[in-house]
């Protein structure tokens, strides 16, 4: 029983970074309607970013907000630079999912010769040891989980009740419609790229944390995280993806507790595929944040 | 001349083009041909197993400049090419007919782990290319491929050591319960059944066998289920995922770690500078203890070895980071062993060279020993016959072209050099073999 509770504890964890890395990129797609696959080389070069400070004696806690800001600022530049222009010469939405591939494997490309193919690790970002009731958890990774409670927060009060929220719902919903009430899409656009690059960044820096241990091989295994949470949710929707990661999180814990562990992803998974059959649009389509008004 | 004699000249002429525009020859009778040979390195170089790859690729970038200032073989010039398998059988068939399709030149292909020497190696032997694999896997303890060597043990073998140093190894008491941490790849899992084996056999308990998923993000389920089980030793081989599984075994363990023994292929530059990164220096000179072949590091085919290595830092940066890598010392042999062949028969014909791999490792009755390249072509043009020995030391190849050698028992320096902790006598040794069947 001891197990289960320690794997509950953990399974905690786990969702707090897939939360952080899903919402972002679900709102990416929700909004801007790109499903980017470039978003967990993103995550790890901000990983690497923070790694790069953090070697330099730079606090872990720094380097993640350097993380978060690289992440900004390179997918804003991604967007303007290769995704936009694909877009303005009407390049179908299977052509830009191609496209996001090819820069997916171009930053993997590129960055293998700066990084190196070995494993790294940030200094001194374990923290003291907690246990309570069974749960053993790091204060570093109740940190983890205190910042994605925060920011899950955070993109609810943005969505719900700010002017730049509403008008990112209008875009999501029909942008034709949102730019001819006067809503400037375009920069709710821009604005989308560097919250949600900032959201994927951090992400990255929160997901290096949790491994120990990183390479740049790990990228892909973010995505795929992120991508099943996500869609689990319902695509495009912040609060499915919410639920898809508590969910992906949970499961891949506690089956790891109760059943062989190198199948802890295929269970997780599993239910991700028995979901899809029963409802393909996801747990939340209709219901999101990002959903059409009334 | 007539437009028919036009037109055949015509095509000879596009034909002969063709050919030469194609790169490299495949010799198919006698003489060692023209253009550039081919050495490829196929292994994982991106995945959960990427640190592999590039082992083997320090291999080849040292042994061509070997053969390269040495005339080459006949003139031809050796060049190193990787493709790259990402560890997965799947993306390793594709890699190796792409290879093999698009490189006439092949002279030999070195790497082929467990990961994908299964798929690869019945493919690459088809093809009739030499290849020198780096997978411990039993199917090839008596395999039938022609082309396939193997210069290490079988991962049996591997598995007995690390039983060996639980039990017989320096500065502990024997180790009485042991978990089994092995990654869930078909490499990784190769030592579980004869580790568990041996070990039981000679008494210990495993407390737990755990196969982990390579390259999860992390363990911390899986490190507090092993923990429960409070074993006194764990066995391991997770490439890739060390530094994670490591990091939480201590952290989960309130700050202590618990000694672990790690496969040869533990011996290696990534795989130290993860671990070290994970748990700090401190703790892995003091709980690491591994197995490895018995390397000298020293004599003559070393010093060139080591020579080329670090000149070869200028087309691959990391390269020196491998000259205590046992693969890279015996991949490196491979592949000069090759060229000696070739020379031997002279002969850039697959077929004719192959065999003659064997009596060049092995020798033959008289044979002169050589260390380098230089010197194995002295004696070939003098008429005798040779025996290599390298840098990864002496060879016997068996029936079914393994080599076998002896373990030692071994650690690290803060350094990431290898340092020998001790020997198993020849006593243990037959236990171990006896107990593991």
């Amino acid at each position: 029983m001891d197990l289960y509770v320690a794997a509950f504890g953990f399974g905690l964890v786990s969702m707090s970074v897939i939360a952080i890395a899903a919402v972002g990129f679900t709102m990416q797609f929700g909004i801007t309607n790109m499903i980017n696959l470039a978003y967990g080389e993103v995550m790890i070069s901000s990983a690497y970013v923070a790694y790069y400070l953090n070697k330099a004696g730079i606090s872990i806690w720094i380097g993640m907000i350097a993380g978060a800001l690289f992440g900004a600022v390179f997918s804003f530049l991604l967007n303007r630079i290769v995704y936009a222009p694909f877009l303005r010469k009407g390049t179908s939405h299977i052509g830009m999912v191609i496209v996001s591939l090819a820069v997916s494997l171009m930053i993997a490309n590129l960055l293998l010769p700066i990084v190196g193919y070995y494993n790294v690790s940030y200094q001194d970002t374990t923290g003291g040891l907690i246990r309570a009731g069974g749960i053993v958890l790091t204060t570093n990774q109740i940190a983890i989980i205190g910042i994605a409670v925060v920011l899950m927060l955070l993109i609810h009060g943005l969505l719900r009740y700010t002017r730049l929220g509403k008008a990112m719902r209008a875009t999501a919903a029909n942008p034709t419609l949102a730019r001819n009430c006067g809503i400037p899409t375009q920069r709710v656009v821009d604005a989308v790229w560097l919250i949600t690059g900032a959201l994927c960044g951090l992400a990255g820096v929160v997901a290096a944390m949790n491994s120990d241990s990183f390479a740049i091989a790990n990228g892909a295994g973010f995505l795929i995280t992120a991508l099943a949470a996500a869609v689990l949710g319902g695509a495009g929707q912040p609060y499915g993806a919410m639920i898809g990661a508590v969910i992906i999180g949970m499961v891949t814990e506690l089956s790891a507790a109760a059943w062989a562990p190198e199948y802890k992803e295929v269970v997780a998974f599993g239910i991700l595929v028995a979901v899809m059959v029963l409802r393909p649009q996801g747990l939340l389509a209709k219901r999101g944040a990002l959903a059409a008004a009334g | 001349m007539s437009r028919f004699q036009a037109s055949r000249l015509v095509s000879a002429v596009g034909a002969l083009l063709l050919v030469a525009a194609c790169g490299g020859t495949t010799n198919t009778g006698g003489g060692l041909g023209s253009g550039d040979l081919l050495v490829g390195v196929i292994a994982p170089f991106t995945g959960a197993d990427a640190g592999l790859g590039p082992a083997y690729y320090a291999a080849c970038l040292a042994a061509a400049p070997s053969i390269n200032s040495n005339g080459g073989i006949g003139g031809r010039q050796v060049k190193c090419q990787q493709f790259d398998t990402r560890g997965e059988p799947a993306d390793a068939v594709p890699a190796a007919n792409q290879m093999i399709a698009a490189n006439s030149n092949l002279m030999a292909v070195v790497g082929c782990t467990s990961d994908e020497a299964a798929t690869v190696a019945p493919i690459i032997d088809r093809a009739h290319i030499p290849m020198f694999c780096m997978t411990g896997q039993s199917e090839f303890n008596k395999t039938t491929l022609k082309y396939f060597h193997r210069l290490v043990p079988a991962d049996v073998y591997d598995a007995f050591a690390m039983v060996g140093s639980a039990l017989y190894g320096p500065g502990h008491a024997p180790y009485k319960n042991a978990a089994l941490v092995f990654g869930d790849d078909i490499g990784s899992q190769a030592f579980v059944d004869p580790a568990t084996k041996s070990f039981t056999g000679l008494g210990g308990k495993i407390v737990i066998n755990q196969p982990i998923k390579l390259g999860a993000s992390s363990y911390r389920t899986e490190v507090a289920a092993m923990l429960k089980t409070n074993p006194d030793v764990i066995f391991t081989e997770a490439l890739g995922s060390a530094g994670t599984y490591l990091k939480e075994v201590k952290t989960q363990n309130n700050g202590k770690m618990i000694p672990f023994i790690g496969s040869s292929a533990t011996i290696d530059p990534t795989w130290f500078q993860q671990v070290r990164d994970a748990i700090g220096i401190d703790d892995l000179l003091k709980y690491y203890a591994g197995v490895d072949l018995g390397y000298t590091f020293s004599g003559p085919a070393y010093s060139e070895f080591l020579t080329n290595l670090n000149a070869a830092a200028s087309t691959f940066a990391d390269a020196p980071k491998y000259k205590q890598r046992g693969s890279t010392l015996h991949l490196y042999d491979g592949i000069i062993m090759t060229a000696l062949a070739m020379v031997a028969t002279n002969s850039a014909d697959r077929t004719v060279y192959n065999p003659k791999i064997i009596d060049i490792a092995n020798g033959t009755s008289g044979a002169t020993v050589v260390n380098n390249y230089k010197d194995g072509v002295a004696a070939l043009r003098a008429g005798k016959s040779i025996r290599f020995v390298g840098a990864g030391g002496q060879n016997n190849f068996d029936q079914f072209n393994n080599s076998q050698s002896g373990y030692i028992l071994v650690g690290y320096d803060k350094d990431g050099n290898e340092v020998t902790a001790g020997q198993l006598t020849p006593d243990q040794t037959s236990k171990l073999i006896a107990a593991g069947g």
